[in-house]
């Protein structure tokens, strides 16, 4: 059937007119795929409507695909008008069908600039288009431009209005926000599922972090824990792993900010400097001493906080990766990502401790100076994380030492303060993690891993001043 | 880490019969899930036909692993999972969901049994339970039990054929497969070897 030109226009305007129709009877629908069916069923239409599923019959896609394209491509020459009902019909089958094409996402963003679409209809097409190309990047393209054009919307209505509506749209604003935000995160975690190490649908998870979310201490963080178990249930997933890395970094770039602005927002100007550890600040802590020191004081404790909670962070997320590397041999992932950590930790381990040794030089003499420097105040403990800043002589002793040394402080720490801290990840017990998977492992794959981490350990950490 | 289906079978003396599976197919699109269910159905029978009494096996097949332990007494289970899922935890399972089927279901029923006339319930169960190895089986870190090296990996389905035997034939030749499923087959051969078209 359907071999003339005539019979393929006729068939061709019936299908997509089905499609428009299915839409309108079921505004509900989810997914869209296609039907292998290699031959057509006498008189029926090759659109399939079950539950919220969009089928199509594979036998069409053939007449389809090329009709739509080519009529899209002389309306774009000019030469064949459409109007816009037929433009948004025609544009929504051809991405159904092939969403990387570029131009029919751009007529669809002229209708949008011209009013004439919705842009929730876009980022509904674009999911479905997800459903079955979770990876097409011309659609997560398209997505990031909606996304924007709304923020941008909103805002401006926002700023338009008097102080009192203000607040109350500032409320909406919020709560609009926090729905494209879960609404986005769906999209992503659906097209991640669909398909492993789906980068784009990763990135763009990010993008929308950076652009709606930057700063939000909790949003971060609860996507932190969320994503916790999807990565244990995807231990080879390289973007999603990349993804927590992320946030680990903007989590401990934000906590270690927030507590550095505070006393700004606490305290007189003439105080921020003393905040910041230059060399200026010497002068300003002995005036300081005498009047205004339990503010810096304050301020010191909040960073402290701050890297506290930066840190059981780290020490959460070495546990999550050694639990799952010995859990899940011999993947590669795993490995990289406890490089990733453990490189992030240490470099936000050296700052800490530059920035407390300038500290301790403007606070000395406080009786809770130890307690401020180091998150764990033992002496035992402070030797402990002086040598691992040495890797060299690191390397070179025997790890039982540190091991055996190491949680002892933290325990009796833990009676002391009733504060829970564990074991810092360092490079003795990163070396004591690999001697374990070596000694008990025999998947020569882990095994390989497992060297080229101790390598890397001894080379790049190792060799660092 | 997917399990997609647990099947248990009886391998006779020239073919074999399924006396039970369960599937998850969330993750597949929906119009491909029936065509999926029964390749995996038709890809599980081949393997017990193919594996000898008393061995186990793992054979790969693209992005999946197909995991076979069929007993002396002739009565099989296939695990189909990703190939991130541990091969380990797959085989206790198959050991788990053997040992329990004999114990429920009287021997004389394997050779004639099919899904409709086995009374046995737990298929389900097993399978969305172990979905999360790490919740299923607590022996997980526990690497030495089971002797990897008595397992046996075929790197595709291939090689469990005989010579001059071909999967597309097999394929075309089935009749538990659908004229859907054949297409959706075919397809997946020609996308598999080219770039995708739609």
């Amino acid at each position: 059937m359907a071999e003339t030109e005539e019979e393929v226009d006729v068939l061709v305007q019936r299908v997509v007119k089905d499609i428009t129709n299915a839409f309108k009877r079921n505004p509900n629908i989810d997914e869209c795929g296609v039907i292998p069916c290699p031959e057509a069923r006498y008189n029926r239409s090759p659109i399939v409507l079950v539950e919220n599923k969009l089928g199509v019959e594979s036998w069409c896609v053939k007449f389809l695909l090329p009709y739509v394209h080519n009529k899209l491509l002389l309306y774009r020459q000019r030469k064949h008008w459409l109007d816009r009902e037929a433009l948004m019909d025609i544009t929504c089958t051809l991405l159904l069908l092939n969403p990387d094409f570029t131009t029919a996402w751009n007529v669809r963003k002229e209708l949008l600039q011209s009013g004439v679409l919705h842009p929730e209809k876009d980022l509904y097409l674009g999911k479905l288009a997800l459903s079955k190309f979770p990876k097409s990047p011309e659609t997560w393209i398209h997505r990031r431009m909606l996304d924007k054009s709304t923020k941008q919307q909103q805002q401006q209505q926002h700023y338009g209005e008097t102080e009192q509506a203000g607040a109350e749209r500032s409320q909406q604003l919020s709560d609009q926000l926090a729905r494209t935000l879960h609404q986005e995160m769906k999209v992503c975690s659906d097209a991640a599922c669909r398909y492993p190490s789906n980068y784009n649908a990763w990135s763009h998870r990010i993008w929308v972090l950076q652009h709606m979310a930057k700063g939000n201490i909790k949003v971060f963080h609860d996507e932190l824990s969320s994503m916790r178990l999807w990565v244990s249930m995807h231990v080879s997933d390289h973007s999603g792993f990349h993804y927590r890395q992320f946030l680990l970094k903007e989590l401990s770039t934000e906590l270690s900010q927030t507590s550095a602005c505070i006393p700004t927002i606490m305290t007189s100007p003439q105080h921020q400097s003393s905040t910041v550890p230059s060399s200026c600040s010497h002068n300003h802590s002995h005036t300081q001493a005498n009047g205004e020191l339990p503010g810096a004081e304050a301020a010191e404790d909040e960073r402290q906080l701050g890297f506290h909670t930066v840190f059981q962070l780290f020490h959460e997320e070495m546990e999550l990766c050694s639990d799952l590397i010995q859990s899940f041999p011999g993947h590669e992932t795993l490995w990289s990502h406890r490089r990733h950590v453990f490189y992030l930790w240490h470099n936000l381990r050296k700052e800490h401790q530059q920035h407390c040794s300038i500290n301790g030089g403007i606070m000395s003499g406080h009786p809770k100076d130890s307690d401020l420097c180091l998150p764990d105040g033992d002496a035992q403990s402070c030797a402990v994380r002086g040598e691992s800043v040495n890797g060299q002589r690191q390397a070179s002793e025997p790890m039982e030492v540190d091991g055996a040394s190491l949680p002892e402080p933290c325990d009796s720490k833990r009676l002391k303060r009733g504060v829970l801290l564990p074991g810092p990840p360092a490079l003795p017990s990163e070396h004591s993690f690999v001697s374990g998977v070596l000694d008990r492992c025999s998947n020569p794959e882990q095994r390989r891993f497992a060297l080229a981490y101790k390598k890397w350990l001894d080379t790049v950490i190792g060799q660092q001043p | 880490m997917k399990l997609y289906s647990l099947s248990v079978l009886y391998k006779g003396p020239t073919k074999s019969n399924l006396l039970k599976a369960a599937y998850d197919l969330s993750s597949f699109s929906f119009f491909q899930r029936s065509s999926v269910q029964e390749f995996m159905t038709f890809t599980s029978a081949l393997i017990v036909e193919r594996t000898t009494q008393g061995s186990r096996a793992s054979v790969k097949e693209q992005e999946y692993l197909c995991h076979v332990y069929v007993r002396n007494d002739n009565l099989g289970a296939v695990v189909i999972a990703d190939t991130e899922y541990p091969q380990r935890v797959c085989f206790t399972l198959l050991d788990k969901v053997l040992e329990e089927f004999s114990r429920q279901v009287e021997s004389i029923d394997w050779p004639s049994g099919n899904p409709e006339t086995i009374n046995y319930k737990a298929l389900d169960v097993h399978l969305a339970k172990y979905q999360n190895p790490r919740e299923a089986d607590a022996m997980t870190k526990v690497q030495a039990e089971l002797d990897e090296t008595k397992i046996i990996l075929h790197n595709t389905m291939e090689s469990l054929l005989e010579r001059g035997e071909k999967l597309d034939d097999l394929v075309a030749k089935s009749e538990h497969l659908g004229n859907q499923s054949k297409a959706f087959y075919k397809t997946a051969r020609k996308q598999n070897s080219c770039c995708e078209v739609m």
